[in-house]
């Protein structure tokens, strides 16, 4: 059997994929990066590759491809693809119906629409701060002095949100750390927060082409209250996938690989 | 493919406005002319005893009192001239020829006189602003016609005695034609399938052309073509796709390198400080003084989002697709400085027409005039590279 390995170094999580060479996931994991972007992919790929009894190191993947900020920096990589595309390509393989996708990613959200094909018809990026991305929701469940899951359980309970102005995290987590200050109720200052994320997300989601429904991926799909409120403000069904949706980008990248390896062979 | 004879020079050369070059020039007692957009016509600022020297700020960091004079919400390139000149980058100019077309870029070159820049180092600097038209009807070329000559030629008259006459134009007219040609020539090769040139070269090449003393830039000019009708490119083509570099002021080659070293070989450029349009030659018809013919020339071939006439709309959008199949690209990258107030709208509309009339796939980048977020730029750049390339393999391209 022959195996296709995929590694997405992001600014705040690596992510590994090995696909057999019938398109099967064999194993995958999710590690906090480290600084050193190259060390964070090699802890990743040997975390999956000690899943797989038949592997016993990178060389004995028939092809493998990186993605991600650090792709470059992937040392065992045969070549490398932008995460853009492998998020098109992993979403397309796990649900060929999906149109259009929202990454929400660790430092930057992207927009992108998918071709029949699992090729990247259009992109928008948003790449200028912060503000909807995976360190701006860090930043304001600092505030909360929350971990990211209980800050998403806090938002869903409530019964209506706080808009939240600003759109800078900076400013945003002093106008949150005021908001609680001035005794507003935690999980409607969370259910602003999530609102506002979500509006962000629209501009991203219309230049994606989204119509009846949408895909998260990246870390921040995993977040329900932002899920509700992406659904509440962009008027359309969130499609959810079979898959964890922060594995997309390196199991498009498996599935390139998998592509181009095959072929090679 | 061997590196250029002169690639390491001409990047030299455009390290600092203030080149050897033009210290030889200025040796040599010529009147050093600034000017930052293509209304300005260059043969203008290229009469005998005179150069042009198209304005650059490379290596700006901090444009903190620049930004204090005109606020954040101006285009970085404009207060990086207005930082520079602050710094002193300009001192060795004998005037600046301005034109309001941007009003942010006018509103920097005023504050050389509000502040008083350059004129601590000369007396005799001055600062000259044409009103640019916004139509392309005859009245608007008289107009444009008078206002170079009251200006840019009285005024050099004037203050320098620069010889203005029919002939001193009919000259400088000679000598801008032989440097475009050469410019023009050069540039044809990324027309071929596997050129003997890359993107990234020929931007430092028409840059070198548009920053340097024209008779002293030429002989390297020359040598250079003559190097790439004998450059032996590699076997394969090195390039994926092909793109047009079009929209507005980009004087950085590291942004062409960038896209191409995503796989896209910059076939075209057509943007501000790049040759298409800005290295054709000026033909005098019949009838025509030289002044006249140089105010037709720069308002025919000026490709500008600020003029607002339909058929120059419509012209600019016809003029890039005609450039896609002249240079076989694959698409189009529309770049745009943050804050521009004509490419702002442009690059939307143009992004439009391109994927919606013509078929052709266009991505839109805005950008800084230093750009520091290279891994975000290089991401869209390879992402835009794949798509056109998997396009170009189903052969939808």
């Amino acid at each position: 059997m022959k195996y296709f390995g995929g590694c997405d170094v992001g600014s705040t999580y690596t992510k590994a994929v090995i696909l057999d060479e019938n398109g099967k996931i064999a194993a995958s994991t999710i590690q906090r990066s480290r600084m050193n972007a190259s060390e964070s992919s090699q802890k990743a790929m040997e975390d999956c590759i000690s899943q797989v009894p038949e592997l016993k190191s990178a060389k004995d993947l028939s092809y493998i491809i990186g993605t991600g900020y650090g792709r470059n920096r992937v040392p065992f990589a045969d070549e490398n693809v932008s995460e853009i595309s492998c998020h098109a390509m992993g979403v397309h393989i796990v649900d060929p119906s999906v149109k259009a996708v929202i990454d929400i990613g660790g430092q930057d959200v992207k927009g992108i629409a998918v071709a029949p094909d699992g090729t990247v018809k259009n992109f928008a990026m948003n790449d200028k701060c912060a503000a909807g991305t995976g360190r701006f929701y860090e930043a304001m469940a600092r505030s909360f002095e929350m971990s990211l899951e209980e800050f998403s359980s806090l938002s869903l309970k409530a019964k209506t949100a706080i808009p939240i102005t600003a759109q800078c995290t900076v400013f945003a987590e002093s106008e949150v750390i005021a908001l609680v200050g001035e005794g507003k109720a935690p999980e409607e200052i969370a259910a602003g927060i999530q609102m506002a994320v979500a509006r962000r997300c629209f501009v991203m989601a219309k230049k994606a082409g989204a119509v009846n429904s949408i895909t998260l991926t990246g870390g921040c799909a995993k977040n329900e209250g932002l899920k509700k409120a992406i659904e509440k403000v962009l008027k359309i069904k969130v499609t959810e996938l079979s898959e964890d949706p922060q594995l997309m980008g390196a199991l498009g990248a498996a599935e390139f690989a998998r592509r181009k390896g095959g072929a090679r062979a | 493919m061997r590196d250029l004879k002169h690639r390491v020079y001409f990047e030299s050369l455009l390290s600092d406005v203030k080149n050897g070059l033009v210290d030889e020039a200025l040796a040599d007692g010529k009147l050093a002319l600034g000017y930052s957009c293509y209304y300005v016509p260059e043969v203008l600022l290229n009469l005998s005893g005179c150069f042009s020297v198209r304005m650059r700020a490379p290596g700006i960091t901090d444009i903190s009192i620049a930004t204090y004079y005109m606020s954040e919400k101006t285009c970085m390139y404009s207060r990086s001239i207005l930082e520079r000149a602050i710094e002193g980058g300009y001192n060795f100019f004998d005037a600046l020829i301005s034109t309001e077309t941007c009003g942010m870029m006018h509103r920097s070159h005023e504050y050389f006189e509000m502040l008083n820049l350059v004129k601590e180092f000369n007396e005799k600097f001055f600062v000259s602003h044409i009103d640019s038209p916004f139509v392309t009807k005859d009245y608007a070329v008289k107009h444009y016609e008078r206002q170079l000559r009251n200006h840019v030629l009285t005024k050099l008259s004037d203050v320098y005695s620069v010889d203005v006459s029919d002939e001193a134009l009919l000259a400088a007219i000679e000598k801008h034609n032989e440097l475009c040609r050469v410019v023009s020539e050069i540039g044809a090769y990324r027309k071929l399938e596997n050129p003997p040139i890359t993107g990234y070269e020929f931007h430092l090449i028409e840059l070198v052309s548009e920053c340097c003393p024209h008779d002293l830039i030429l002989p390297y000019l020359k040598e250079t073509l003559e190097e790439i009708k004998t450059r032996k490119p590699d076997e394969k083509p090195w390039y994926r796709v092909r793109v047009v570099l079009a929209g507005g002021e980009n004087d950085d080659p590291d942004f062409t390198k960038l896209i191409e070293d995503a796989g896209a070989f910059v076939v075209a450029d057509r943007y501000c400080f790049g040759s298409l349009p800005g290295r054709e030659e000026i033909i005098i018809k019949e009838g025509e003084t030289p002044l006249s013919a140089i105010a037709r020339h720069y308002i025919e071939t000026n490709q500008c989002p600020r003029f607002m006439n339909p058929e120059k709309v419509h012209g600019r959008k016809a003029y890039l697709k005609q450039l896609a199949e002249e240079y076989r690209a694959d698409g189009l990258i529309v770049q745009q400085m943050k804050f521009c107030e004509y490419w702002e709208y442009e690059r939307m509309y143009c992004q439009h027409v391109m994927e919606e009339e013509y078929g052709l796939s266009c991505m839109g980048i805005e950008k800084e005039y230093v750009n520091t977020s290279v891994g975000q730029l290089r991401t869209r750049f390879q992402a835009f590279t794949e798509a056109l390339e998997i396009k170009k393999l189903s052969g939808e391209v």
